[in-house]
């Protein structure tokens, strides 16, 4: 019963002009958003070419991530040019911070598309699922049938979610197939397996909004109505919600602002080098004292930037859409706590180079060993909080089909 | 008959479901979000003031004008129109080692926000069956069988309609400014004020642009539910795809030097570069130098020659010659490489304004974006800002080396053995920076053009329902 239910579902989307405009639209979308994140992507790769560090030269730069195609994320941050020398760490930045217009508005990646548009999508398609046959009077009908009501539900569920899942995989494989016979652009197998993860990722988010429409669609009359709610729901959760949690969480948690450590790092060399020309101490200890100030400012910012975080992801967390940004981007390997272990790395980097160069002031530079960065492995990133934003996708989509379920058994299909 | 239409129209949106959500909604996000933004804007004013403290310490014990350049910098204040408008205030600080990932990742929440986001869909949601929806319930034919106009109905619709969406949007902004002025410590000036009406102002026009646009959609449909389809399309296309693609199309159309070379090679030409050509053109100097006195291309210690020096004043002569020969050269290497990180650097930021610019006209066939501009340029957090921002530092740096010069000359007066390197300065009486808002004259001469293409936009809107509903089937 489920599977014929499921089966009309997909023939009466395959009919209709919803199914046609709502498709074209994500196709065209996820398409566009692919050409473009991977042409930016070859830039920033050629761009990388020209900054790369010689052999010896003190400079951490880490080569623009892949995954960025489908979940930038940060790595725009995470590919800045890291120059190390004895009064701290210079950094530049990449071609975005010339143009401001990039400021402005939202990066357009996979990410992007399936967090806005596929929501809206699987809202659209979720909306009228019952009221839309209960005005049509087809669902007393379906259910004078031996259907039971769970039965029909799941069917419906079915049967809409194959109709949205299927173009959508048929879409971004096609994107990954044309994708990956570019050169320029390499997936190592574990790359692999984290993308085939966001895939899985977008389609439990996918899941999770149909189900939310169903929801509504269950607890309403009629199909307008069903849509308002849904639509003002929608930029609740996908856009108010988790922003606002951000900025609420840095007026609990007080950390430092970041123009103020700059500022800090900058009176700090300054004057150990006014130190040293007053001919106090020798060059040794001035650089050692640079490095440990610091250092120990970063060690400080990071426990409360950690702490505020920690925070703001629980508060935004109320929107499992960030959930599933936070999810995306760690598994990807450009987001919050990817971004910090890099630091990390480049504190520790700065560190082993300045212990080199005092140790033997002579040969600096010569053979200073190159620098490399190896992103968290998938197991850490999972354990680190990404399966938790997983199982709380999860729980919420279980949720709201739960609900929806007892909505509709308590429905008035007259 | 005008006036009963678009009272009609009032009074069904008034009495709608959807108004009622539209006004819980924004009565909601509009105070939570300016509550939010005023807390961060007065952390922001105590950060500030903590900052400059610190310098004030620092400078107390190590103000040298050759060690400075990099603690005394121009920082923007924040404004207290950052309650309402964010733009391009975060500090993302993103060629800092400190910078902030989380603005980055999510962006906020303000005024634009909700206009551009929230006002748009909402607009969208109450005109999708202003002309398919009546004409479904069957009033549409019943309507023009009276003697009406099909202009008229159809610009009563968009002006009434159009009008009952600015209903909740006032009101939510004037909780949401009673919100932010009674909290201690915001101070709103005669031109924060006006221009917040004139972004109201552009407010009125991108909602009626996209009310217009609703009814075009709806008149070309049958049914009302193919209608919101289509509207949705336009709306994801125009309001969230254009902006974000166009930066990324004029990175490719007008592409820029890597960005990191140009600062690498920038550095280079003014340390190591420069260290090459000052000791070439000290020594070249020397060796002239020391044709004409032979005393300074003896060895000695430098007690030796402190001596020698107060015993004789063809030797003090000397050596004076020679520190103004030092001098110069330093100097001459100085400007050279000067001119030429001045050279590189220019035509850098030449290209980055040309894709800058690209980058802007392109967006604008987004009204989204165009109320951006609009609405970040007339608080002073935009991209126009920034320019003036710059023009501003620039001006408080001739300055402030202006004064260096001056108290150097007196110093050195005073006492010759002072230097720019070695010798602590009181430079309490510096110029300091002081940002001025630019005057409100100059932000609505940049804004204009973008009331003007949200008017145009929902002119043509506007027009393409007129046509559309006069060839519509009411039947």
């Amino acid at each position: 019963m489920i599977g014929t239910i499921a089966r009309k579902e997909i023939l009466a989307n395959l009919l209709s002009y919803k199914f046609y405009v709502v498709i074209l639209l994500a196709a065209v979308l996820v398409g566009t958003s692919l050409f473009i994140m991977a042409r930016d992507f070859k830039d920033r790769q050629a761009d990388y070419g020209l900054i790369r560090p010689k052999p010896g030269e003190p400079i951490a730069v880490n080569p623009p991530n892949p995954l960025a195609v489908f979940a930038k994320g940060l790595d725009e941050s995470m590919a800045r040019s890291y120059e190390i020398g004895p009064t701290g760490i210079t950094v530049r930045a990449g071609q975005k911070s010339g143009n401001a217009v990039f400021a402005l508005f939202p990066t357009p990646d996979f990410l992007f598309i399936v967090r806005v548009v596929l929501s809206l999508v699987a809202l659209l398609f979720g909306f009228d699922q019952i009221s839309r046959e209960k005005e049509g009077g087809t669902l007393r009908l379906m259910l004078a049938n031996p259907a039971s009501r769970g039965a029909v539900l799941l069917g419906k569920w079915l049967g809409n979610f194959i109709s949205l899942a299927a173009p959508f995989l048929l879409v971004t494989g096609l994107g990954v197939a044309v994708l990956s016979l570019d050169p320029a652009i390499r997936f190592s197998p574990d790359q692999s397996l984290r993308l085939i993860l966001i895939l899985a990722l977008a389609l439990l988010y996918i899941a999770l909004f149909l189900s939310l429409g169903m929801l509504v669609s269950a607890l309403t009359r009629r199909a307008s109505s069903s849509l308002v709610i849904l639509l003002f729901a929608w930029a609740l959760l996908v856009f108010v919600l988790p922003n606002l949690g951000t900025l609420a969480a840095r007026q609990i948690v007080d950390v430092p602002s970041v123009r103020a450590l700059s500022e800090k790092r900058q009176q700090i060399w300054t004057r150990e080098i006014l130190l040293r020309i007053r001919g106090q101490g020798d060059w040794a200890s001035h650089v050692k004292a640079i490095s440990a100030e610091n250092d120990a400012l970063e060690a400080d910012y990071r426990l409360k930037f950690d702490r505020l975080v920690a925070l703001s992801k629980n508060i935004n967390r109320v929107s499992p859409v960030a959930s599933f940004v936070y999810a995306a981007t760690e598994i990807a390997g450009t987001g919050i706590g990817e971004e910090g272990a890099l630091k990390k790395e480049v504190v520790r980097y700065k560190n082993r180079l300045i212990d080199r160069s005092l140790a033997s002031p002579e040969g600096a530079g010569a053979g200073d060993p190159a620098f490399r960065y190896a992103y968290r492995p998938l197991d850490r990133v999972l354990a680190a909080g990404a399966l938790f934003d997983i199982a709380w996708l999860a729980a919420c989509g279980i949720l709201f089909f739960a609900l929806s379920y007892v909505a509709f058994v308590r429905y008035d299909v007259r | 008959m005008f006036r009963a239409i678009v009272g009609k129209e009032i009074l069904g949106n008034i009495l709608s479901f959807r108004f009622v959500v539209t006004l819980a909604l924004l009565l909601v996000v509009v105070p939570v979000a300016t509550f939010v933004l005023t807390g961060d804007y007065l952390k922001k004013i105590s950060d500030a003031s903590l900052r400059q403290a610190e310098i004030e310490t620092y400078l107390r014990s190590y103000a040298h004008f050759n060690r400075i350049g990099n603690i005394l910098q121009a920082a923007m204040p924040p404004l207290p129109a950052e309650s309402l408008v964010r733009g391009l205030t975060a500090d993302i600080n993103i060629s800092e080692f400190d910078n902030d990932p989380l603005p980055v990742m999510f962006p906020l929440v303000d005024l634009v926000f909700v206009v551009t986001i929230l006002m748009s869909l909402v607009a969208l949601i109450f005109a999708y069956d202003a002309v398919s929806g009546e004409k479904e319930d069957g009033t549409l034919k019943l309507m023009l069988a009276n003697g009406l106009a099909r202009p008229k109905v159809i610009l009563a619709k968009i002006v009434g309609g159009g009008l009952t969406l600015l209903v909740p949007y006032v009101m939510a902004l004037i909780v949401g400014l009673l919100v932010i002025l009674v909290q201690p410590g915001v101070g709103w000036a005669g031109a924060d004020w006006a221009a917040l009406g004139l972004i109201t102002l552009g407010t009125v026009l991108y909602v009626m642009l996209f009310y217009a646009l609703g009814v075009f959609v709806s008149a070309r449909h049958q049914a009302s539910s193919a209608s919101i389809m289509t509207s949705l399309l336009v709306w994801v296309l125009i309001v969230l795809v254009v902006p974000s693609l166009s930066p990324y199309v004029a990175s490719f159309l007008a592409p820029t030097p890597s960005r990191i070379q140009v600062e690498r090679e920038a550095q280079r030409l003014g340390d190591t570069e420069r260290d090459d050509l000052g000791r070439k053109l000290e020594a070249e100097r020397l060796r002239e130098l020391a044709a004409k006195y032979p005393i300074l291309a003896e060895e000695m210690s430098e007690a030796d020659r402190k001596r020698l020096m107060e015993r004789d004043p063809a030797a003090r002569e000397a050596m004076e010659a020679r520190r103004k020969a030092v001098q110069g050269a330093w100097d001459e290497a100085n400007r050279v490489q000067g001119e030429k990180i001045t050279a590189v650097r220019s035509a850098a930021a030449k290209k980055d304004a040309a894709q800058t610019a690209l980058a802007r006209t392109i967006s604008m066939i987004s009204p989204l974006a165009v109320f951006t501009y609009l609405a970040t340029d007339l608080t002073s957090t935009g991209m126009k800002n920034q320019e003036y921002f710059g023009r501003m530092r620039g001006e408080w740096g001739r300055d402030f080396w202006a004064y260096a010069r001056k108290k150097m000359a007196e110093l050195q007066a005073k006492d010759p053995a002072t230097d720019w390197w070695n010798t602590a300065v009181d430079m309490s009486d510096r110029p300091r920076f002081a940002f001025k808002e630019e005057p409100l004259g100059g932000r609505v001469q940049a804004a204009l053009p973008g009331f003007l293409l949200l008017a145009g936009y929902g002119l043509v809107f506007f027009a393409l329902a007129y046509v559309s509903f006069l060839r519509y089937d009411v039947r």
